[in-house]
């Protein structure tokens, strides 16, 4: 199977289009939640190994998982616009939804720094305000009211142009903007458990620890749970046209 | 000892004249400080250290046990790893410097958690454990190579200290082959599956690569537990496992007087003629002045040079030991280009400590490959936000990068540490933006040249060549830097260096630097364990009186170590 699972085929650099394969035809998650439900460690819940992680750490985590923080730094304006960019960027096209927007508020919100600011950029709050308005303009030049009112295609197209640094704007450096935003997101993103499930992490190890160290199936914790390789037949057999 | 007893005796032989590993409790993670000094700010105390970090925190461990009262100021927490730290990614920020820092240049280096550590216990904290030696090639980059410079020292004066540090910390890994050949007290950690297969792809592109060297014990190793394999080691050891200064050094040096001050953030290092006094400190918002008979600055490459800046002062307009703008320059940094390979079988890089392998073949000149000087290769294991921001180098964002996250547990991944050259316009300024204590901030410009990018380039196609003999099924590439060194070097005259062989601050008897930022050159070696190795020589010394805080010049006999 060239698109299958287990070997690379799925991959966006070894497939003809530069597409990975849809998601969709993975198995739905069944234990826990990953974010749209997508499958590919169908029965694997980190959350169920909290009993075995230090008090400290599960407080975090359990917390991390539950809370979806107030907004209280970003604009009404900013957030029409930074919620549909963000879904775009991490492809968080369904529910449920990792609470990311509202994550980088809260970070900002505490005042987090990340220690660093290039000499012609503000700082980062400021940064992805600036971004918000650039994609508001940028879907106006294309003819529509905001970012927002655009169709995914377009959407995409757009975010396409910022990621490779083609957008034009006057106070971002817009290649440095991308990089800000993508990894201010993607912290968030991958600080949350529904996302270990979903890439099958073992997530906080203390103080348990790991045991298994092999290559192959043998390398699996007995907590932890195989990796589904193969179709949904529920998505796939009427696909196909079978049933 | 002998290097057969050496070896007889792997895993057995703890250090004589530090027992830092048996005043941990074996119960609790923190260390036991009921018994610590506490000085006053008007008692003169031989010396104040400002960092205790790598290098202060083996200086203070050094002299304390010759008798002398010290002070360290720390300008963060003193972490309490049970209750401070958690095994989470996100959650151990705090373990950062994440102050802010302003940075320009050609190839800017980003900051923040890829550099240095805010807290007891420094930068090796959160240290990812790799302690390989220099080569004695590196200490005269400039007579071999004609790049570079040369070190006032060398290898040789370094030698002991290396062996005295790799017992303390202690280091585990394979009999090393390359620059001096020499073992490890500790043998090497067993390997994961991940790692095996860097290893395979390696051989069979005909490159040798050895299991180690990690500071971390193989096994039990006094009160300190064994590693549990939880490939946290970058977000700080709550198991007490990996070797950090916070453990390895500071109990016995609390055990024989030492004071360390956390939250106290040095401000200036005051001067009177051509001595300095002591040093001004912000602590719970007050301005407060702990004299000393002699300060050392170890507060890591940048922090180090900004606070000799704002030490300016009548005679010393431009920051101390700046009388020939050598300050803040030659700060260096290494290539550390990431190439990440896909096979069928599961891998999990995420388990065992990211140090597990490393090859030094690449690490001396050969003009063949049309660049001076080289680099290594190790590896790393990136946990998921690593991973993430390594996919999006790549160029992959939304479903692209989303499947490439899902396919994370068959990903293994090697990187290198390209040593990059000391140019004079890399260097800290002060900026004009300030940092909550109100003191002007540090600039870090940084820009390659064409020997760096053409070493970095040819490191990245060997790892490409390790990886296709591995018949990896897809790569992922990310440029990225790791280690910053330099910014203090030392040297042979004041025109050239900010101080001297002994690390004393040119024009300055009794001003010290004990850090990463007296290093002239960076090698393709990791630093820690060198900068170590300089404070244990600089501890030495001063504790013998080979080197003395006076004003009289030392002699110069006192100067052959
Ligand atoms: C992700 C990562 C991985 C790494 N992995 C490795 C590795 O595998 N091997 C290796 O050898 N090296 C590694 N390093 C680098 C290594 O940790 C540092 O080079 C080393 O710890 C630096 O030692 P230092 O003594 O110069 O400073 P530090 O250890 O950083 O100590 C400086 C201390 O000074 C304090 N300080 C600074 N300014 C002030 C002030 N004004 N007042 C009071 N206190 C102050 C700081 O808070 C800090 O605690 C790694 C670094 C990073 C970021
Ligand atoms: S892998 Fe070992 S040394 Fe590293 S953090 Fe975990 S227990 Fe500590």
């Amino acid at each position: 199977m060239a698109r299958s699972f287990r070997e690379a085929g799925h991959l966006p650099k070894q497939s003809a289009d530069g597409e990975p394969r849809p998601p969709e035809e993975l198995p739905r998650q069944r234990a826990g939640l990953t974010p749209q439900m997508h499958g590919r460690y169908p029965d694997y819940d980190v959350l169920a190994q909290a009993d075995h992680w230090d008090p400290v750490t599960r407080e975090l985590l359990e917390s991390r998982a539950r809370e979806v923080p107030p907004v209280t730094v970003f604009t009404a304006a900013e957030e029409a616009c930074l919620r549909p960019f963000l879904d775009v960027v991490l492809a968080q096209d369904a529910e449920p939804r990792i609470p990311v927007f509202e994550m980088v508020d809260k970070k900002f919100a505490q005042g987090k720094l990340d220690g660093y600011r290039y000499e012609d950029m503000p700082e980062d709050p400021e940064t992805w305000r600036r971004v918000a308005a650039m994609l508001d303009r940028v879907a106006r030049e294309r003819g529509a009211p905001s970012f927002a009112a655009l169709d995914d295609e377009a959407r995409d197209a757009v975010v396409d142009a910022f990621s490779e640094g083609e957008l034009e704007s006057e106070d971002l450096n817009v290649s440095r903007a991308w990089s800000v935003v993508m990894r201010g997101a993607l912290s968030e993103f991958y600080s949350h458990p529904w996302a270990f499930n979903e890439i099958g992490f073992g997530g906080p190890a203390y103080p348990r620890g790991y045991m298994r160290m092999h290559q192959g199936p043998q390398g699996r914790e007995p907590w932890e749970r195989p990796e589904a390789f193969e179709e949904d037949p529920v998505i796939d057999v009427p696909r196909r046209g079978l049933k | 000892m002998s290097r057969r007893l050496a070896r007889a005796a792997k895993g057995a032989v703890f250090p004589e004249d530090n027992d830092s590993a048996f005043l941990l409790d074996v119960h609790r993670r923190a260390v036991p400080t009921e018994a610590m000094p506490h000085y006053r700010d008007d008692d003169e105390v031989d010396l104040v250290i400002v960092g205790a970090g790598a290098g202060g925190s083996v200086l203070a461990q050094r002299l304390a046990r010759a008798g002398w009262r010290i002070v360290i100021l720390e300008s963060g927490p003193f972490w309490d790893p049970d209750r401070d730290w958690v095994s989470d990614e996100a959650g151990q920020h705090k373990i950062y410097w994440t102050a802010p820092r302003v940075i320009g240049g050609e190839d800017p280096v980003e900051l923040g958690k890829n550099n240095s550590g805010h807290g007891v216990g420094g930068s090796m904290v959160h240290f990812a454990g790799y302690t390989p030696r220099f080569h004695p090639s590196d200490f005269e980059t400039y007579t071999r190579d004609g790049v570079g410079a040369d070190w006032p020292l060398s290898y040789a004066d370094l030698k002991p200290h290396y062996e005295k540090v790799e017992r303390e910390l202690p280091v585990a890994g394979q009999d090393w082959p390359w620059g001096d050949p020499h073992s490890y007290p500790h043998a090497a950690h067993p390997l994961s599956g991940a790692s095996e297969l860097g290893r395979e792809g390696a051989r069979k592109a005909g490159i040798e690569m050895r299991v180690g060297p990690v500071a971390i014990p193989n096994g039990t190793f006094g009160n300190r537990p064994h590693c549990i394999y939880r490939g946290f080691c970058l977000q700080g050891c709550k198991v007490n496992a990996k070797a950090s200064p916070l453990i390895t050094h500071l109990p016995d040096a609390i055990a024989h007087g030492v004071e360390v001050r956390a939250d106290s953030h040095a401000a200036r290092v005051e001067v009177a003629g051509d001595r300095v006094t002591g040093v001004t400190y912000l602590r719970d918002g007050v301005e407060r002045f702990q004299r000393g008979a002699a300060v050392a600055v170890c507060g890591y490459s940048i922090e180090t040079p900004r606070l000799l800046l704002l030490s300016a002062t009548e005679g010393w307009e431009d920051g101390l030991g700046n009388r020939h703008d050598q300050l803040g320059r030659y700060l260096m940094v290494q290539g550390a280009s990431q190439v990440a390979a896909r096979f069928p079988q599961p891998l999990r890089q995420w388990k065992a400590p990211p140090p597990e392998i490393s090859s030094e073949q690449f690490y001396e000149t050969d003009l063949a490959r049309g660049f001076a000087r080289g680099f290594s290769i190790q590896t790393v294991g990136p946990l998921p936000i690593a991973w993430a921001e390594h996919v999006l180098a790549d160029g992959h964002w939304g479903r692209g990068l989303r499947e490439y996250m899902r396919d994370y547990n068959h990903w293994t991944t090697l990187g290198l540490l390209c040593e990059l050259l000391p140019q004079a316009r890399n260097r800290v300024t002060l900026a004009d933006e300030h940092d909550s204590h109100g003191l002007p901030v540090a600039r870090f410009d940084y820009t390659q040249c064409d020997n760096d990018r053409a070493n970095i380039a040819y490191g990245t196609k060997v790892l490409e060549t390790v990886w296709e003999a591995a018949e990896a099924q897809d790569t992922l590439t990310i440029d990225r830097y790791a280690h910053l060194v330099g910014g203090a070097r030392m040297g042979f005259r004041p025109e050239e260096s900010v101080c001297d062989r002994d690390q004393r601050v040119w024009g300055l008897a009794n001003l010290f630097v004990c850090d990463g930022s007296v290093m002239p050159t960076e090698g393709s070696a990791n630093p820690a364990l060198t900068i170590m190795a300089l404070a244990s020589r600089l501890g030495e010394r001063l504790g013998k009186r080979l080197v003395t805080a006076s004003a009289e010049p030392a002699g110069a006999a006192s100067y052959t170590s």
